[in-house]
């Protein structure tokens, strides 16, 4: 017959090498006993707990406790299961040196057991405290670069926006000191207007870019009666640009000739994708260089229609592709621009669940398009 | 010497572990360090009818970290409610601890702190607002635990209406 096997006894130092102090509530007397061997710590934060072991008051030792005991006491006359724990609270020491302990009422074998110990943490809660540090974290990096990226940005725009007022100024000055004739005054406030246009545009530029960003996740409706139809749109926006480009010798070609499909429209907003049409023609004016074309290609691919925008510049440098659609992003050489044109086409391309993007045209210029759906 | 048991409550942040140390220890520090569970700490104060020992309960304050149990305030005979004044939204957290502290306390003393008032530049309520707490019968300070304005005169004076 085999022998019933039992477990060894615990060894008695082991509570107090766990650093948990281990009293047995005494209910006729409403005093504490010190079970096994006290932790050194606590005889240290505690000095009565070895003069009295058997009559212990350790809410006179421990303030705190006079709010946990009432409920302790409570758990023990009920003989609820599990622990009930005090959550940490934290003593100063006569020496000034500062605890921070925790209690738990439990019962043991109908025993009402109060443990006094350093808090432990479980699991679940350091899972959640962590991640809501590190997301915090996040968010603070976060700020910091978008504060920083707002700085430069205004930086910019200031430094935009003074060229052309420095234009206005020179005009005016030139006016009040010389004697100018009347031709030439007319030239000179015609300069002044134009900075002042110049002015005006990037101010909406900059307006339209937060317009945008004011609607980026909210619900798009289209109306169907009033589509854009995105051939006539190019048209209107190149017929707008050409007195600029034929100052510079520019020719935009517009791509196909109208008669060749009766309808090119897409899902969008007319003012808004005439926006985006004139700050990519506009851009691609800016770099072309004199005497050559501009081709604005439109192009139907059944489910949506793709605008392609190509110039014979200097096409976009590599290290500044990945950059051209964000906020802020600006080209070394060009001034005057407060880097929103590109982000605002984007914002609204990809609200209208289109894409844009730049690729190298095969004739060595830049190529920016964008396609958006065309309605079902 | 009658002991009594006061406690800073108020949302996490609001200067109420800095308030306790100033009035105790006389010091200030820059550095952010948040009370998890309660802190006690003890003052005596000279009063006209003879000493008080104010047992000082700093409790954590409340946010979705930590929720305050409202057994701390057992025994409490009265407390200071700590607002940032620097920070419209520590207002009505503060107001609703308020509430369950009535609820669990009764009616006991309770004096309204706008704390931080040393960041002027910062502070972000009117006048007004603290004219209208005073006018709803709250005791108003406004304090500075950095420079120690108004910190002892808000617990003396929590403790005269304890006497």
């Amino acid at each position: 017959m085999a022998a019933s096997l039992s477990p060894a006894p615990l060894p008695p130092g082991l509570l107090g090498a766990l650093d948990v102090g281990v009293l047995e509530f005494q209910p006729t007397s409403h005093a504490f006993r010190l079970l096994g061997e006290a932790p050194p710590w606590l005889a240290q934060v505690w000095p009565a707990l070895l003069d009295t072991p058997d009559d212990l008051h350790p809410e006179e030792a421990f303030l705190f406790l006079e709010c946990f005991l009432p409920d302790a006491e409570a758990f023990w006359q009920a003989h609820a299961s599990g622990q009930l724990a005090s959550g940490p609270w934290t003593e100063v020491g006569a020496d000034g040196q500062e605890w921070t302990l925790e209690a738990v009422a439990l019962g043991v074998e109908g025993r009402p057991v109060l443990l006094l110990r350093f808090p432990v943490i479980s699991h679940e809660r350091m899972h959640t405290i962590l991640q809501a540090s590190r997301e915090q974290t996040l968010v603070h990096h976060h700020l910091l670069s978008e504060v920083n990226r707002r700085e430069v940005a205004l930086h910019c725009i200031i430094h935009d926006l003074s060229n052309p007022l420095a234009g206005i100024r020179g005009s005016l000055q030139l006016m009040q000191e010389t004697q100018a004739s009347e031709e030439e005054q007319e030239l000179l406030l015609d300069l002044g207007l134009r900075q002042t246009d110049r002015m005006q545009q990037m101010i909406r530029g900059i307006l339209a870019a937060y317009a945008e960003e004011r609607r980026t996740g909210l619900p798009v409706n289209f109306d169907d009666a009033y589509l854009p139809d995105a051939l006539q749109a190019t048209r209107d926006v190149v017929a707008a640009l050409s007195p600029a480009a034929a100052l510079k010798g520019v020719t935009f070609q517009v791509q196909p000739l109208p008669a060749e499909q009766a309808t090119w429209r897409v899902l969008g907003e007319p003012t808004r994708l005439e926006r985006v049409l004139f700050n990519l023609a506009e851009n691609a004016l800016r770099h072309a260089p004199i005497e050559t074309d501009i081709t604005v290609a439109l192009h139907d691919d059944g489910s949506h229609i793709e605008v392609r925008v190509e110039d014979a510049g200097p096409g976009v440098p590599e290290g500044l592709i990945p950059q051209l659609f964000q906020q802020f992003a600006q080209g070394t050489e060009t001034p005057g621009q407060a880097g929103l044109g590109l982000y605002f086409c984007r914002l609204v391309v990809e609200a209208w669940g289109g894409q844009i993007g730049y690729r190298p045209a095969q004739t060595g210029g830049a190529c920016f398009w964008f396609r958006l759906p065309k309605p079902s | 010497m009658v002991r009594k048991k006061i406690c800073m409550l108020g949302t996490s942040a609001v200067g109420k572990t800095s308030l306790v140390k100033r009035f105790v220890q006389g010091v200030f520090s820059e550095q952010y360090l948040t009370t998890i569970g309660v802190k006690i700490d003890k003052k005596t104060v000279e009063l006209a009818g003879g000493a008080m020992e104010l047992l000082l309960w700093d409790l954590n304050g409340e946010d979705r970290f930590q929720r305050l149990s409202m057994t701390y305030l057992r025994g409490c005979a009265g407390y200071l409610l700590v607002v940032d004044g620097t920070r419209l939204m520590t207002l009505d957290p503060a107001l609703l601890l308020h509430q369950r502290a009535q609820a669990t306390l009764g009616e006991v003393p309770a004096i309204l702190l706008f704390n931080k008032a040393d960041l002027s530049d910062q502070w972000a309520f009117e006048p007004t607002v603290l004219a209208q707490f005073e006018s709803q019968g709250w005791t108003v300070f406004q304090t500075s635990a950095k420079m120690g304005t108004g910190v002892d005169e808000a617990f003396h004076a929590l403790a005269h209406r304890l006497r």
